[in-house]
């Protein structure tokens, strides 16, 4: 009786995201059989080609999977703690960028190690700037954290758009990935290495959130003078907050240069910081799923209309040269008559409502 | 007797504090009302509330029966109020005088003003030039009050003038105030029960965001036990 | 601020000053190299000045970091060239032949173009936002990635470099057998001329009175009688179209690029930074040192590979005042 109580009640609050998962999980394989493609791609020879819908799509997923977990790292800081940053690029480029010089620099260790000490030092990397400039910045009001990460974002894209040893604004590609995770022959292991670490983001946060310890983020976030006098050390639960989400922001990072297999400075860019920002913002800032609506949406209609064009009149537009000014219209939009998000607007609509007994 | 100010009701939100939960102040015309109470019983929320800083949510506010509720702070002010905050807040990196400048709201205010304001406060002549941040407390709270008084004003909101100032410089503080209440109204708010009393003919007060009690001083001064349940040490 | 830590602080302005100039000196092969150094210096500081000078006062009057005052530098060059040089939106080169005659139009459209769009930033979109600081800083933010994406669509993403000449432009003096431009000249005179003109302004005017009242308490400004929403309008339109007076006369030299917006606005934030937020003086020297420093570092790294020093300089000095003093050298601890 108890067992079977418990689980109706875990059903209730997490089914959802159970089937949520299960979908995805076996997305590859259903994409696969009603488009007629392998999930595996099409084998020549004995390499692997990413050729078929089923692949396709694989790839489109693992993007939105990657933006999702840095738009969630960066509702961490932002959404949560109150914490803006204009310079998470900083860390989403750096983590590919020390992981690609882990191979630059040692050619001869087998590849796996260099992957594994690659992939660990870039994301431990990442939390320690994070709390160095956090240590250097976040005494002072919130503005000077802000554009102390804008400041150091820029110069670490001029520095490593100049950097010869990575050959500057090209960038580089990074072949040595161990075949295992190699998007371009296992894609299908790599989409599912990619989801696992997207769940493992929802549920860590999701469980940090909860905690006692992000009743602190919060209390911060709501009024930090307040918190301050209640007697929380603020400064150490800030500190604490960009160290995880500068880490999982890394994390998004080296998924990214695993897909591309290249490393270059476009990953310093500002994109990378407004993209999260708005996906957040138009999501939900401070909410769970916010950030991951966000991310799927914003990417999955940059897909659908990649391609596409406007006519007004005589002009034909090309969707795919205004999207960045179309996004900052959005941003603009969305900043202010839509800064809850549609999380967050569903939220308040659904507190205001009055509770029915 | 015609009241120059009305208070009726008002409900004040800080954020989501309901700090005022239904204050009602009246000041007849001519004479000083005091607000009495404890520390953050909600006193100068209610100088705040009615200066529009802190607009209420609900209820009204009257100045010579005309509504100023939820009208912007400094069309308030030039309907003929002076604000005189807590812990002075004149601009500590201008002049004296240009201290008395910025409160000009028509041209001339000051030229007119000037002898009246320097025959209450004789010594702001003689720092006249210095910057408002190398003036004593005491220094700070006369210009404060001066400051109030350069334009035509009828009603003035002073908030805890005495607080952190020497027994002497209060003297002279409390002289001035009574000499310029005989041309103004005067909503004041004071702790210090001495100086209330010396300068109040009516009083109300303010406890737990509610105006549950309010009359004339010299009934107050008359019964100690009141004085003692609402003002702690009197 | 009490004098003496305002004496101390320009004892450590005059400090680094020196230093810098020292560095130049026996950094450069001639005098007349180091002439060339500290006029370029001072003629990057004066620009510098003109974008940091909105940046300081808005944020100390408003408590907004307007970072869009780099997107309007930005787009003053992007106007003014535009305007001067034949093609474009706007092309005058049929009715007005001359190109000294075009150019002061040139600037003038810029200046309008940046105070209307700084009206319209104010009015339209910060002043439903004055509850929410936060969002009043991510809302500056994408007005600057607006206006680059802007500039993008208009003018597409090559950058420009000013080809036509003019008399001030080209013209040049001899001295310690060196080449100096008089635009360069020019432009710092007019600097200094405005640094004066605004302080001036702000000290003995009753505009400035309330300015630096306001900047102090803006509560007790309004308490006063004074509209200040009315003045910020004012003030945040006055910064925009100087910020992009800066951009129009710097373009015959800088041309017109879409990086200037960052770059600009990194700058100008490093001045803002070190000569402490919402003072005036401490803008005018900070846009002094950072100008001279980014041009010392030029000079230095001419020939070597650090090839990227001059641009991140100013980060540099962010960092190094974030460290050593965040107030600044003239602002006061808030």
């Amino acid at each position: 009786m108890q067992t079977q109580s418990s689980w109706t009640a875990w059903m209730r609050t997490n089914g959802v995201y159970f089937a949520l998962l299960v979908f995805l999980i076996a997305f590859p394989f259903i994409l696969g059989a009603l488009t007629d493609s392998s999930p595996y791609g099409v084998a020549r020879g004995d390499r692997m080609i990413m050729r078929g819908e089923s692949v396709r799509w694989q790839a489109v997923f693992i993007e939105v999977y990657i933006l999702a977990i840095l738009a969630m790292s960066y509702n961490l800081l932002f959404g949560f703690t109150g914490v803006i940053s204009f310079g998470h690029a900083l860390f989403f480029g750096l983590a590919g960028y020390i992981l690609g010089l882990m191979f630059i620099d040692h050619p001869d260790w087998d590849n796996n190690i260099a992957f594994l000490v690659g992939c660990v030092s870039a994301v431990l990397a990442c939390g320690l700037l994070g709390l160095l400039m956090g240590l250097v910045t976040l005494r002072l009001r919130g503005v000077y954290f802000a554009i102390f990460t804008l400041a150091v974002a820029e110069m670490a894209f001029i520095f490593f758009g100049r950097l010869e040893r990575t050959n500057a604004e090209d960038g580089f590609a990074m072949n040595q990935l161990p075949l295992w995770i190699d998007p371009s022959q296992n894609r299908l292991t790599f989409y599912y290495i990619a989801l696992a670490l997207f769940a493992f983001t929802f549920v860590f946060i999701r469980r940090l959130i909860a905690s006692p310890t992000g009743a602190v983020f919060q209390a911060i976030r709501e009024n930090e003078d307040r918190a301050q006098a209640i007697g929380y050390d603020t400064l150490r639960y800030k500190l604490f907050s960009i160290a995880i989400s500068a880490m999982l922001a890394g994390a998004a990072g080296l998924l990214q240069v695993m897909l591309n297999k290249k490393v270059g400075p476009e990953l310093l860019s500002v994109s990378y910081t407004v993209d999260p920002l708005l996906m957040t913002l138009i999501g939900g800032a401070g909410t769970l799923l916010g950030p991951i609506i966000g991310a799927a949406g914003l990417h999955l209609l940059e897909v659908f209309f990649r391609d596409s064009r406007i006519t007004l009149g005589t002009t034909i537009i090309e969707v795919a040269n205004i999207w960045q000014f179309l996004l900052g219209m959005i941003f603009i939009a969305a900043v202010i008559v839509f800064p809850y998000g549609v999380m967050g607007t569903w939220r308040r609509w659904r507190d205001s409502k009055p509770k029915s007994h | 007797m015609s009241l120059i100010l009305e208070v009726e009701n008002i409900h004040t939100f800080i954020g989501q504090f309901h700090i005022l939960q239904g204050v009602s102040v009246t000041v007849p015309a001519g004479s000083t009302t005091v607000l009495l109470g404890r520390n953050g019983a909600g006193k100068t929320t209610t100088l705040k509330s009615i200066m529009g800083l802190t607009p209420p949510r609900k209820g009204r506010v009257l100045f010579n029966g005309k509504p100023i509720h939820g009208l912007r702070p400094h069309t308030i002010a030039q309907m003929g109020i002076g604000y005189v905050p807590e812990h002075r807040a004149i601009f500590k990196e201008l002049t004296v005088h240009e201290n008395l400048q910025i409160a000009e709201r028509k041209a001339g205010d000051l030229a007119r003003k000037e002898d009246f304001i320097f025959e209450l406060f004789p010594d702001l002549k003689r720092l006249i030039t210095l910057n408002g941040g190398n003036l004593s407390g005491g220094q700070q709270q006369m210009l404060a009050v001066a400051r109030a008084l350069v334009p035509d004003n009828h009603l003035l909101l002073i908030d805890e003038p005495s607080e952190g100032l020497a027994p002497v410089i209060i003297e002279h503080l409390m002289a001035a105030i009574t000499k310029l209440a005989e041309s103004l109204s005067v909503l004041l708010v004071e702790q210090n029960f001495r100086v209330a009393s010396k300068l109040a003919q009516n009083y109300v007060i303010i406890e737990e965001g509610q105006s549950p009690l309010s009359g004339t001083m010299t009934d107050l001064m008359k019964d100690e036990s009141l004085i003692h349940r609402y003002l702690g040490v009197a | 601020m009490n004098t003496s830590s305002r004496q101390n602080a320009l004892v450590a302005a005059g400090v680094i000053i020196a230093v810098l100039l020292l560095v130049a000196y026996s950094n450069s092969s001639s005098m007349g190299n180091f002439g060339i150094t500290v006029l370029s210096g001072l003629f990057q500081g004066m620009l510098l000045f003109l974008v940091a000078s909105g940046l300081s006062i808005i944020f100390g009057l408003m408590d907004v970091l307007n970072l869009a005052q780099g997107a309007y530098f930005m787009m003053g060059a992007y106007v003014a060239y535009d305007v001067q040089h034949v093609g474009g939106v706007v092309d005058l080169t049929q009715v007005i032949p001359d190109p000294n005659l075009r150019f002061p139009l040139a600037v003038l459209g810029a200046i309008l173009v940046g105070g209307g769009l700084g009206i319209i930033l104010e009015r339209g979109l910060l002043r439903p936002l004055y509850s929410r600081p936060v969002f009043q800083l991510v809302l500056t933010f994408g007005v600057s990635l607006v206006m680059i994406e802007i500039v993008k669509l208009i003018w597409t993403t090559t950058p420009y470099s000013w080809t036509e000449g003019f008399g001030v432009r080209d013209s040049f003096f001899i001295l310690f057998d060196q080449r100096f431009s008089t635009y360069r000249i020019f432009v710092v005179a007019m600097g200094f001329a405005l640094i004066i003109g605004i302080g001036l302004l702000l000290r003995y005017s009753r505009i400035g009175l309330i300015i630096r009242a306001g900047v102090e308490d803006g509560e007790m400004v309004q308490a006063l009688g004074i509209n200040v929403r009315a003045i910020f309008t004012l003030v945040f339109t006055l910064g925009s179209a100087i910020a992009a007076f800066g951009g129009a006369i710097a373009a015959p030299f800088l041309g017109a690029s879409t990086t200037l917006g960052a770059s600009s606005l990194l700058q100008a934030i490093a001045v803002v930074v070190l000569g402490g937020m919402g003072s005036y003086g401490g803008t005018a020297i900070g846009s002094l040192m950072v100008g001279l420093a980014i041009s010392v570092a030029q000079a230095a790294a001419i020939g070597t590979e650090f090839a990227a020093l001059p641009s991140i300089t100013p980060m540099l000095l962010l960092i190094l005042v974030l460290l050593l003093r965040p107030s600044g050298l003239f602002g006061t601890a808030r």
